[in-house]
This record gives C-alpha cells, structure tokens and sequence, in this order.
C-alpha cells in the first residue's frame, strides 16, 4: 500500500514534469511575439490544461493497453507470472525513467518529447522484468512509433502551407492592423493548443496511475467502458495544470526564440496546425507527441515564410535528442528496475527496493533544479537575444555572469 | 497499409482546419481591415466599407464557429458520459 501511494505521487510528479516541459508548445509563439505577456500565457495555458485533462479519455485506455502486456486483454486479469509487486517496480521503474529524462532535456532547454520519455521508460523497465514478451510490440508500433515519426513531418507541412497562404493573403492589410489582428488569432489558437494538450498528455498520467491499480486490483480492467475514478482525473488534471503555470522557461525560449524568430501571423499559422493535428489525433486514441508536433509546426512556419530564417543547428540537436529519448528513458527504466529489484532479493522487502530507487529520483531531481537555478532563465530573460555562436538556451549574459561568480568563488 | 490511411486522414484533417482556417482567418482580417478604411503604408487612403467590414466579422464568426464544433465533436463521448446530452443528436 505504501507503494502504490509512492507511485501515484511519482506518477503525479511526472505530470508535473510533463507540464512545465511542454508549457512552450502551447505559449512559446505568444510569449516570443509578445501577443501575451509571459506570466499572463502560463496561467492561462495552465487552467486550460486544467479543464482540457477532463475531456476524453481515449488516450489514458491507449496507455492501459498498448504498451504493456500486464494485464490479459481478454478477462483484465494479470498476466500469470507477474505479481502485483513486480508489476508495480515496473511502473515505478518507467515513471522514474520518464522523469530523469524529462528534467534532464529541460535544463538544456530541448523540447523533447514527454510521451516518449515515458513510454521509452515503462517500455525498458518492461524489458527488464519480463523480457521482449512483456511489451506490446504492434501496440506500440502502431500508436507510438509510427505517429512519432509522421507527426512533425505532417505538422511541418501544415503549418508552412498556413504560413504562406496567410501571408499571400494578408500582403496589402495595413502592417500595424495585421500584427493587431493576428495576435488575437494567435491567442485563440494557442489557447486551443494548450486545452488539446491537457486532453492528451494529462490523459498519459491517468493511464499509468490506472495501469497500476489494475496491477494491485483497485480498478477493474476495463477503462473505456467504464470511465476513470474522479480522483484520479482531478489530481492528474492539477498537477499538470501547476507544472504548466511554473513554466519550463528554458524549453519555452528554444522553441520561441532559438528556432525560427517569429512574427505572429507565423505564430497564429503554428498554433493552428498544431492544434488541429494534436485534436484529431487524440481522437484517434493517437498517444503522439504534443512537443513534436508544436516543434514540427514551428520549423513549418519557418519554412513557410519568405525570407525566414530557420536555425537548422537547433533543429537538427532536436531532432537527435528525438531519436535517443525513447533508448535513453528505456535504459533509466531499466536501470531502475534493476536496482530495486536487486535491492529486493537481497533484503527480501519490496519496500526497500522501491523506496532506494524514490530516494535516488528525488536526490537526481534535486541536482538538477540545482543546477539549472545557477543559470537561471525565467519569465524575465525568456525573450533575451538569441546566440547563435554557441545556440544555448542560457542567455550570454547569464552564463557570463555565471562564469564571473565561479572565478570569484576560486579566487577566495 | 491502414497506418497510410490513418496518416493519410490526419494530414487532409490537418490541412483543413490547420492551414484552412487561418486562411479563413487571413480572408477576414483582409475584409475587415479594408472596411474599416484608413491609410496604406504608401499613403494611398482607403474609404470606410460597412458591408466589407460585416463580412470580416461573418468570417471571424465561421472560423470560431468550427473550431468550438470541432471541439465538441472530439469530446463527444465525455459531454454524453457526464452530461447525458448529444451535441450531434443527428449524426449516429
């Protein structure tokens, strides 16, 4: 029972973690154009991912089932040869997984995605406890895999198709009536990504505290018939919704300003392709990425536009980072399943392994805000000059000033 | 070959409403700007036009128009779970 406490908080603080990473999905463009001021866009995005989590739920039964094997699809039951307690190392494992990575990416500031740090964690944690026959190959490569690689490239299109077509149109508006005009759409568009968001990330969360109940046999298997408890959806809804008021800055001012530098109709063009893919998609059940389609959209906005400059060096190590998130949170999984399964042989209580490996979560998590506060970027220096010599998200005068303290701190 | 369809369907819904309706968007701002009148950036003045004006604000209204439909179609199952109405009587 402690246990299963300890993973929903875990489970509650991966929410979290997904919300202040991917705040910059919804908010980057308004905030780097100044159509919002930068506190004013997370709160609003963040009582949108508030209401947004409430819904649908077609995303939360994808995670209960396509990426596991845990539960047997025909009667709900566990798999035989699990038993709750190895069931829930595994989740515990993934969760931690998914946040390491999450936390890892944002203190340098790349917009990975928080979908496939999770996955990518349960999916190793799987692996490790149960072997290739654990994980839902097809379930994955049909929601996760295949969706991860056609979303930007789709978003990309969409948003530069958007981008130049309202340009042609808007060629002879008066300037300053366009930027006026277009920050209203933007707005509006952004708004609906943010919602879009809570409706399919918030949905990821509810899935693995759900997956976990099942395992102990709290909840019955079926999600989709009938409906997830209320508590589960309100405090996965809160949390999400908070992560996204604290705002993950450093993500927001890549996505912003590192990118493409944007003008709001290629805003207001990002937001809406972004939008309508993440909707349609989260109806499908889709599990896709919110980060890749936003970034997806915002090089297509880039592309779209005549003249636009593309910092192809920033997409490019996003792009990387893309590619080893799903291996990198697998093998923190993994690696954490390990240790607690090893700590449980040994000392024959699953507390203690499940409690060493929350312990060493909440040390990493620790450094690592550590070190992200000593070069700090907040809702002050969020929109600050882009470097494109060295294209890191810290500010030059931060880092500066960072070097300056370190020198005085060896000259004492 | 039902995963080309399905990114197939996601990319013809995308260009729609994504690249679509700020097309729409654009249309609008077009009219209404020009409505409204005032002075080009070439000092060329442009005579007020209500009814041009009227029809900016008619297409601002479609475009929120099918973004709230959209929105209520994708959480259907939810408003008839918690709420026990149909948005879409009419469509099974």
């Amino acid at each position: 029972m402690i246990i299963l406490v300890l993973l929903i908080a875990t489970a509650l603080a991966f929410d979290f973690t997904n919300g202040f990473h991917d705040t910059g999905n919804a908010m980057a463009t308004s905030i780097a154009t100044g159509a919002l001021k930068p506190k004013t866009a997370v709160l609003l995005a963040g009582i949108l991912n508030l209401v947004g989590a409430f819904l649908s739920v077609e995303v939360a039964v994808t995670v209960t089932t396509q990426v596991l094997k845990i539960q047997d699809s025909k009667t709900g039951h566990l798999v035989t040869g699990i038993t709750p307690s190895v069931g829930l190392t595994i989740i515990f494992a993934g969760l931690i997984g998914g946040i390491l990575w999450n936390l890892l990416t944002w203190l340098f500031g790349i917009p990975s995605s928080s979908s496939h740090a999770l996955f990518g964690g349960l999916i190793g944690a799987g692996l490790a406890a149960l072997g290739t026959a654990g994980v839902n190959w097809q379930g994955i490569t049909s929601k996760v895999i295949i969706p991860a690689v056609a979303a930007p490239v789709i978003a990309c299109l969409v948003a530069a198709c958007g981008t130049w077509l309202v340009y042609r149109i808007t060629r002879n508006v008066m300037a300053k009536r366009r930027e006026e005009g277009f920050r209203w759409g933007q707005i509006a568009t952004a708004s609906l990504v943010a919602l879009s968001h809570g409706t399919n990330d918030a949905q990821k969360t509810m899935g693995v505290i759900a997956l976990a109940l099942i395992t102990t046999g709290h909840l019955t298997g079926d999600v989709k018939k009938e409906g997830l408890p209320f508590w589960i959806i309100f405090s996965c809804a809160l949390a999400i919704g908070l992560g996204t008021y604290i705002g993950g800055w450093r993500v927001i001012r890549t996505l912003g300003k590192g990118l493409v530098e944007i003008e709001s109709p290629q805003g207001l063009a990002a937001e809406a392709s972004s939008a309508a893919i993440i909707l349609s998609s989260s109806a499908a059940g889709m599990a896709l990425s919110t980060t890749h389609v936003a970034t997806g959209s915002i090089l297509g906005s880039g592309v779209g536009k005549p003249g636009a400059e593309v910092r192809w060096a920033v997409a490019g190590r996003m792009v990387v980072a893309w590619l080893i998130t799903l291996p990198a949170a697998a093998l923190m999984g993994a690696l954490a399943f390990w240790l607690s399964y090893g700590v449980e042989s040994v000392t024959g209580s699953d507390l203690a392994g499940d409690g060493l490996i929350f312990v060493i979560l909440c040390a990493l998590s620790f450094y690592i805000w550590w070190r992200a506060q000593q070069q700090k970027v907040d809702s002050n220096n969020v929109n600050a000059d882009w470097d494109s010599s060295t294209n890191s998200v810290v500010p030059a005068d931060v880092r500066e000033a960072s070097k300056a303290h370190k020198k005085d701190a060896a000259a004492v | 070959m039902s995963y080309v369809e399905a990114i197939l369907k996601v990319l013809v819904v995308g260009l729609l409403l994504g690249a679509g309706l700020p097309a729409v968007f654009a249309a609008g701002l077009v009219a209404y700007s020009n409505g409204a009148g005032g002075q080009h950036a070439d000092g060329t003045a442009q005579a007020p036009n209500p009814a041009l004006k009227w029809l900016g604000v008619l297409l601002f209204v479609f475009v929120g128009w099918v973004i709230l439909t959209a929105v209520a179609w994708i959480t259907r199952a939810t408003i008839i779970h918690q709420f026990g109405f149909d948005p879409f009587p009419f469509i099974k």
